[in-house]
């Protein structure tokens, strides 16, 4: 088992549940407050939930894997690059659709929610390497 | 692990970053509310904030106004918006041509040489009206400064074709294209949009300067603020969450707006009357305030001190007699256009003696958005939900069965005889028919309305027989038509341009009391209605004739469509020539039984001559109204 490489998964995971949990406060505040920026625009409003809700989740995800893939997970260098994917991806989905919602049109997302698709791409491949590993 | 563990820093800056990084965008980047695609027309953030505001906690409320007419009376000209057909064909209409067309998302008029300006491209800047046509309207001059001028071609939603001002507004036919040129500023900006600011620029002493337009609405169209009352206090007053629950929990009144339906009889009327009635500002001087500045009226006020609604009797404006009011209204003060709806609620003993308000039958947030109307209010129950001893004996009330549409209270009481859009609407005076008043005053009578093959004698003889001595025969009529002739046709070829609409229109009706035969007879008549020297009556007539023809299976339809009520007058005399020959003749089997009643010689045919001396009693005096 590779502690550092599962230290980084659980510090990703923690610092992703730090961060949106908080944001998830902002935005109901935004909401309650009925802030006229946050509410006119609908692309905004709409990739800042997504950021909040994909942070949230692919937080937990990674304190899931921490915890299981010692355990269940016994090709150390399948476990280790998993880790790194899974870490990197969790970060660029949120980090894409945040950054979609700022400074967007007003049909479409900003170019940072590029970082979507390549977050996808590195969680997905993550989830292939543990299929074929377990 | 101790010596890799996250510093307090570390951890607080976690927690913070993503609200910092959401108030940093929010502050630093784009502020869609001020987003403005009207070209500098909205003005919000003080007294008035604007619908958009109001959906944030009335999101409901919001999407059922939304989905009125009153949303989108005025609009940008999107694409979404724009229900014209811009399709880059000539329309020839009234001794000239246009073309719509559309280039690079802009929609344009190729217009023809009018007045002193020559051919030219208009754009459209403004498009006013999305239900019955659409009015475009073209920016002279800059966005600041500048004026929103009417251009000629209208887009008629129902019946889908281009017509031209001189044809929708009731008027004589007439060729010059300049006639209905006038400014969005200081006309349709009223009572088209909510909080209208005209901005017309005074000279130093108070006097108009050349017309220079800072104009700035709430909003396009009208919305939330126009009915309850600028929002921004409202707004800023809840902008806490728990002010906002505080309120819901309480239920207490708030002050900051305006509840329509808990104002008393005069301020809820008042509501609507700041634009269901035509008015002048009270008192008259006032009138460069209003263009400078916009309307006083605020909801929750009535409408004495801020303006005084026009009647029959008041006086011209600069005492100019060729602009009185007079020809607006009926000869007994009723009014026979459309937008005198106050008028009429107000004149009416079920304002003064009852507890009508216009929210008696209509509804701002729900129903059928034509109208803005319960369905259940379009039946007797509007009347019976305070007249319920009447429900409870219809037929001793009416005299008629009372499945019938002689029992119908609304085509008795409110009946079809207002002008508006091309179209006939219901009176909005709320009163009983009385053959002698109305056939002596020269306005449509409910009886003969219905009954289009009895004469006014008969009318009046069945009022007398069912209610009293109180209803008496009429003893003239004001053109000079035989009081023995159909009160109905009498009034299509020989009354004024009003009647001959109202009855162009009755003669259509599904309801009216007529066997087959009958209606054959009125549609040989209303082809004659065809020759009319006013289009919108021409219009009105064909409508009539299709409605029918469809109704009775004829199979005319081809023909009567191919009869273009808005042509040159050399096509129009002779599709008219070919339609007085051939229509009769189709409908001969029917018609020849009826002998020499409803206008027809004996054998079926339209006695023309008999028709041609109604025709010559119409009068000369020209009635031309607008809006």
């Amino acid at each position: 088992m590779n502690t550092t490489e599962l230290r980084l998964v659980l510090k990703v995971g923690c610092a992703l549940l730090a961060i949106s949990l908080p944001m998830g406060v902002a935005l109901e505040a935004l909401h309650g407050f009925k802030v006229a920026q946050w509410l006119a625009s609908p692309m905004r409003r709409e990739l800042w939930r997504l950021a909040h809700a994909h942070g949230s989740m692919l937080g937990i995800l990674c304190l899931l894997y921490v915890a299981l893939a010692p355990h269940h997970v016994e090709d150390q260098r399948a476990r280790v690059r998993a880790g790194r994917e899974l870490a990197l991806g969790a970060v660029l989905m949120p980090l894409g659709f945040f950054a979609g919602g700022v400074l967007n049109f007003e049909g479409d997302p900003s170019l940072g929610i590029l970082l979507v698709p390549v977050g996808a791409l590195l969680i997905v491949s993550a989830l292939v390497r543990v299929l074929r590993a377990v | 692990m101790g010596s890799n563990a996250a510093s307090p820093f570390a951890i607080a800056g976690a927690l913070v970053i993503a609200p910092a990084a959401m108030g940093l965008a929010l502050w630093l980047g784009p502020d869609p509310t001020r987003i403005d695609p009207s070209g500098g027309l909205l003005a919000r953030g003080g007294e008035h904030i604007g619908a958009d505001a109001c959906r944030a906690c009335h999101p409901e409320q919001h999407a059922s106004w939304d989905a009125t007419f009153h949303s989108s009376m005025t609009q940008l000209p999107t694409r979404e918006n724009v229900r014209g057909r811009f399709d880059g064909d000539r329309v020839t209409l009234f001794g000239a041509s246009a073309r719509p067309f559309e280039r690079d998302g802009e929609f344009c008029f190729e217009l023809p040489a009018i007045g002193a300006e020559p051919a030219r491209v208009a754009t459209v800047a403004l498009a006013v009206g999305s239900r019955r046509y659409q009015q475009y309207f073209e920016l002279v001059g800059d966005e600041v400064g500048g004026a929103y001028r009417r251009l000629p071609l209208v887009w008629h939603i129902g019946d889908e074709r281009w017509m031209h001002m001189n044809g929708v507004f009731l008027a004589p036919d007439n060729n010059d294209w300049s006639r209905h040129q006038s400014l969005w500023n200081e006309n349709c900006i009223f009572c088209h949009n909510t909080a209208p600011s005209p901005g017309l620029e005074l000279a130093a002493d108070g006097e108009p300067a050349p017309k220079r337009f800072d104009s700035s609405v709430a909003d396009l169209g009208i919305s939330c603020e126009a009915c309850h009352g600028p929002g921004g206090e409202h707004a800023r007053k809840h902008r806490s969450p728990l002010a906002r629950y505080g309120a819901h929990h309480t239920r207490g009144e708030d002050d900051s707006i305006v509840d329509p339906l808990a104002l008393d009889q005069a301020q809820a009327t008042a509501l609507c009357g700041q634009c269901h009635s035509q008015r002048l500002p009270s008192p008259p001087e006032k009138i460069w305030t209003y263009m400078e500045s916009g309307p006083t009226f605020r909801p929750g006020d009535t409408l004495a001190g801020h303006v005084e609604p026009i009647r029959r009797d008041t006086p011209p404006l600069g005492g100019d007699a060729s602009r009185g009011f007079e020809e607006r209204f009926w000869s007994d003060g009723t009014a026979r256009l459309t937008a005198y709806e106050f008028l009429g609620v107000t004149q009416s003993p079920c304002y003064g003696g009852g507890e009508l308000t216009c929210f008696s039958c209509h509804v701002m947030h729900g129903g059928d958005v034509h109208g803005q109307i319960e369905p259940r209010m379009r039946t007797d129950a509007a009347c019976t939900q305070c007249h319920v001893e009447i429900a409870a004996d219809v037929r001793a009330h009416t005299h008629h069965e009372p499945a019938s549409s002689g029992s119908r209270c609304l085509d008795c009481h409110m009946p079809h005889m207002v002008y508006g859009v091309v179209e006939i609407h219901r009176s909005h005076r709320i009163e009983s028919p009385d053959t002698r008043r109305d056939v002596e005053g020269g306005r449509p009578h409910a009886c003969t309305q219905c009954h289009i093959d009895r004469d006014a004698l008969w009318a009046a003889d069945r009022m007398r027989e069912w209610w009293g001595d109180g209803y008496g025969r009429p003893s003239s009529r004001p053109d000079g038509a035989p009081l023995d002739a159909p009160e109905a046709l009498a009034s299509l070829h020989a009354g004024d341009a009003v009647q001959r609409a109202v009855y162009a229109w009755s003669l259509g009706r599904p309801e009216i009391a007529l066997d087959e035969r009958a209606r054959a007879a009125a549609a040989a008549n209303l082809i004659v209605t065809l020759g009319d020297g006013y289009p919108s009556v021409r219009v009105i007539a064909r409508r009539s004739l299709l409605a029918l023809d469809q109704r009775a299976g004829w199979g005319l339809r081809a023909r009567l469509e191919s009869f273009d009520p808005l042509a040159t007058p050399e096509a129009r005399t002779r599709a008219l020539y070919e339609l007085l020959d051939e229509v009769p003749r189709a409908l001969a089997s029917r018609l020849a039984p009826l002998g020499g009643s409803m206008m027809l010689a004996p054998g079926g045919r339209i006695d023309l001559e008999r028709v041609r001396r109604l025709l010559d009693l119409q009068s000369d005096h020209v009635i031309s109204i607008g809006e």
